[in-house]
């Protein structure tokens, strides 16, 4: 199991009100949302989200008579803060643990798609290609439970090793998910040149 | 969720009707005969597979008397969220049809490649799914069964 980097980094508290926020950056939240979505304390959140507010992380506005907090897309760390939650806490955690139990049958996974790209919107559907032999369903149950935490849709791409190898050179679907940014939550860069096959 | 709140939503009432179940029915039964064709792409097997499912699912609506209304969308999601309502299928295998029901939208509307993992799963649901419908009509709808 690889270090949780993102606790390393940040307060737990932090961590997930950024977490909720910076990857969606189109949603402005009142505080009890806020608390509410994270599973957190009220009060704490309030002080939270000031604080984050200050330091210009996040952008507070008024709706009618209440504060909403939204990220601060404009900030100027904002696009590499958010980059990190999504392939940390955020969401490739969230992912890693779900697919853990198939570990032995997955030999590589990633995240491919709006996601991946940093450019999802509020009903963006997290694509997730695999390789290996576990089943179609297999996946589905095992990514399940994710899609509420994440508050998002999971779609697995489940290919078995040879049929990726056949394919991921010569059709356009693989072709283009192969040259666009990935989010890895099993394997690497490296485990998917060897698994596709070293050919142009 | 019970399927009289849908009424009006997402489901129209229509009269159960044998000769409307049996023509579902024999159309799945011929779609599964082609979800088993060698000489099909994956993709082209897992159409059919699909279309079975939803035609199975469409018995399971008019054998308790409801069909999707088609002017609104999302009538397939219809379809397959209301299975556990209206034959008793389990919830975990409602989660996997609607995972195929996403995957062929995206295969349809964005060209994805469909893997055979999922066609094979496609397949192996849909002969579930055709099972667990004519064992429900058996023991509850007997009248509904072609002859």
């Amino acid at each position: 199991m690889h270090q949780p980097l993102a606790s390393l980094l940040f307060p737990e508290y932090r961590r997930r009100v950024l977490g909720l926020l910076l990857l969606r950056p189109d949603e402005a939240l009142h505080g009890r949302e806020v608390a509410r979505r994270t599973g957190l304390p009220a009060g704490t959140i309030t002080r939270e989200l000031t604080k984050l507010a200050e330091a210009g992380l996040l952008r507070r506005e008024k709706r009618g008579n209440q504060q909403v907090y939204s990220a601060n897309t404009s900030g100027p760390i904002f696009a590499e803060l958010a980059s990190i939650l999504r392939k940390t806490s955020g969401l490739g955690d969230v992912l890693s643990a779900a697919l853990a139990p198939l570990a032995g049958r997955v030999k590589l996974a990633f995240v491919f798609g709006s996601v991946a790209r940093g450019e999802e919107s509020a009903g963006s559907d997290i694509d997730v290609l695999l390789v290996g032999d576990a089943g179609f369903r297999d996946v589905v149950e095992a990514l399940y439970p994710a899609q509420a935490t994440l508050g998002r849709e999971v779609n697995p791409k489940v290919f078995a090793l040879d049929e990726f190898a056949a394919k991921a050179r010569s059709e356009p679907f693989l072709r283009d998910v192969l040259s666009r940014p990935k989010i890895f939550l099993i394997g690497n860069a490296h485990d998917l040149e060897e698994l596709a096959g070293r050919q142009p | 969720m019970t399927l009289k709140n849908l009424l009006g939503v997402s489901l129209d009432a229509v009269p159960p009707d044998p000769a409307a179940i049996g023509k579902l029915l024999a159309a799945a039964q011929r779609n599964l005969a082609d979800a088993q064709l060698a000489g099909l792409s994956a993709e082209n097997r897992f159409d059919a597979a699909y279309k079975a499912i939803m035609q199975l699912s469409m018995v399971a609506l008019q054998a308790n008397g409801y069909r999707t209304l088609t002017s609104k969308p999302g009538h397939h999601r219809t379809a397959i969220q209301t299975l556990t309502t209206s034959v008793g299928v389990a919830p975990a295998q409602v989660v996997v049809l609607d995972a195929l029901r996403k995957q062929r939208n995206l295969s349809d509307y964005s060209g994805d490649l469909v893997p055979e993992a999922v066609a094979a799963e496609c397949l192996s649901s849909a002969q579930a799914l055709k099972v667990h419908v004519l064992a429900w009509l058996k023991a509850h709808r007997p009248d509904l069964l072609p002859g």
